[in-house]
């Protein structure tokens, strides 16, 4: 967005730069951002707030809402597993110059290695069909975007809904967003 | 007055004595915004940390026994075992600490600091001494030492008393707020080598990976039910020169199946860095060999 198309930006909405590593999180968490009312900006254009999924570029200028991060300066932190209403309240509370924080001891914390084995694994192409879902595409859109029938498009949003234990399309996004923190390790 | 023949009072005046007592073995870190964490005074120059509530910073204002204002540098942070050195730019008095042994049951005395160069004092049980465990990030904790108490966050950090005065190790916050130990062991095992390089060393391919299950069709040639995909590759990494790319699935690293992340985890310890490593994996069908030679993972 140009410099001047932002500036003419209602009042009430921002424009929030998104950072994340993980593409499924940043396409999701820009969605829930979008859905707030605000606009979701390139990482490098003017912003009001960034909302970083984890810990974000080391020195950042700008006012940083962090999920799950380490860094407890940061004017806003929040849990990893934050919902819509709380990211939506922590970027405006942290655009007016207020801090945020959660009650003591209510976010991750250091915690173990889980094994994955207790739970079904997701296919790769399960982890695709996810992707769209996440984008909040139709099934059909989903069919010409992977090139499959419709039919196979069915089949793995109801295997996917199956192993991850959700019953709307959005449950299925947070719930593997969520098992992702213990399924992904950087080598 | 208290009746020394009255036990509760006994036991209360011991608690109140070791709490007092302790002022020496703690600083308070400065935060923004007027907050602050415990530190736990380690040598007469060392202070030990929580590793994931230091800010990313190198330069730190802390408050000594007594309220005296002392500056430090950071010295090295291990996100594996949530240690984290800073080094004063002058010693102060360190108190001896001695390892104390966790058991199931047991008092424990954790201490904070209450930022104007006091003590700030829990009591609780240890709640489960267990085994040792593999940290999410990759480290080896020695024991797994839950305690039964709650603490605030400026409290985090701070030394853990059993009731022989003893220290079990350094309070942080585990999963949903429980207060664990990293013990003395660890802190022991992790400080001398921090102090020498500053981080642990660890070894990196540069890919970020998913386990995944393996598909149905190539179930039988692969001969492993899940692996870890290939999510995303470190421009010019280990990896990445290997030609890896994303949507590979890692089968195994030099024989070791990925089926485990943590024996993943410890192949990649500080002795895997120069070695070549074959990996075995799935790419558009087909089970393939590729070599690669690990390198050392650059701080985060």
């Amino acid at each position: 967005m140009s410099d001047a198309a932002s500036k003419l930006a209602p009042t009430g909405r921002l424009r929030v730069a998104v950072y994340a590593v993980d593409l499924l999180r940043r396409t999701a968490l820009s969605r829930v951002v979008a859905e707030a009312g605000h606009i979701v900006v390139g990482a490098q254009d003017a912003a009001d707030v960034v909302l970083a999924d984890g810990d974000c570029l080391p020195g950042e200028a700008r006012p940083v809402v962090t999920l799950g991060g380490a860094d407890y300066d940061l004017p806003g932190v929040l849990s990893r597993d934050a919902g819509a209403s709380q990211i939506d309240a922590a970027i405006r509370a942290v655009s007016a110059g207020l801090i945020v924080r959660l009650p003591d001891g209510m976010d991750a914390g250091f915690g173990a290695m889980r094994e994955t084995g207790g739970h079904a694994l997701l296919t790769p192409r399960e982890i695709e069909v996810l992707a769209t879902l996440a984008e909040g595409m139709t099934n059909k859109a989903i069919a010409r975007r992977l090139n499959i029938s419709l039919h196979t498009v069915k089949f793995h949003v109801e295997s996917l809904f199956r192993k991850l234990g959700a019953r709307t399309r959005t449950e299925a996004v947070a719930k593997a967003s969520e098992r992702r923190r213990y399924e992904t390790i950087t080598l | 007055m208290t009746d020394q023949a009255d036990l509760l009072a006994q036991f209360s005046n011991a608690l109140a004595t070791r709490a007092e007592a302790a002022k020496n073995a703690i600083v308070a870190i400065r935060l923004a915004h007027e907050r602050h964490i415990t530190g736990m005074v380690w040598r007469s120059e060392i202070v030990v940390v929580s590793e994931q509530s230091l800010p990313r910073k190198d330069d730190f204002e802390l408050i000594a026994a007594g309220g005296s204002v002392l500056t430090a540098k950071i010295a090295g942070r291990d996100p594996g075992t949530n240690i984290a050195i800073l080094r004063l730019a002058e010693s102060i008095a360190s108190p001896s600490i001695a390892a104390g042994e966790a058991h199931t049951g047991a008092v424990a005395l954790a201490i904070g600091a209450d930022g104007t160069g006091g003590a700030s004092a829990r009591l609780g049980l240890v709640n489960l001494a267990g085994a040792e465990w593999h940290s999410s990030r990759g480290g080896l904790i020695d024991r797994r030492i839950v305690l039964d108490l709650r603490l605030a966050r400026r409290e985090e950090g701070g030394p853990v008393f059993d009731a022989a005065g003893a220290c079990l190790g350094m309070s942080t916050f585990g999963p949903r707020g429980q207060v664990i130990v990293i013990p003395t062991a660890t802190i022991e095992r992790i400080v001398p080598l921090l102090l020498k390089d500053g981080r642990i060393a660890r070894g990196w391919l540069g890919v970020a990976l998913q386990a995944v299950a393996v598909p149905d069709a190539l179930r039988e040639t692969a001969d492993q039910s899940s692996g870890l995909m290939v999510m995303s590759v470190v421009q010019d990494g280990p990896a990445a020169q290997a030609g890896i790319v994303a949507g590979d699935i890692i089968l195994s690293v030099d024989g070791t199946s990925t089926h485990r992340f943590r024996k993943i985890a410890r192949y990649f310890g500080p002795d895997s860095i120069g070695r070549k490593a074959d990996l075995r994996l799935i790419r558009s069908g087909t089970v393939i060999t590729v070599q690669t030679t690990i390198a050392e993972r650059h701080a985060a």
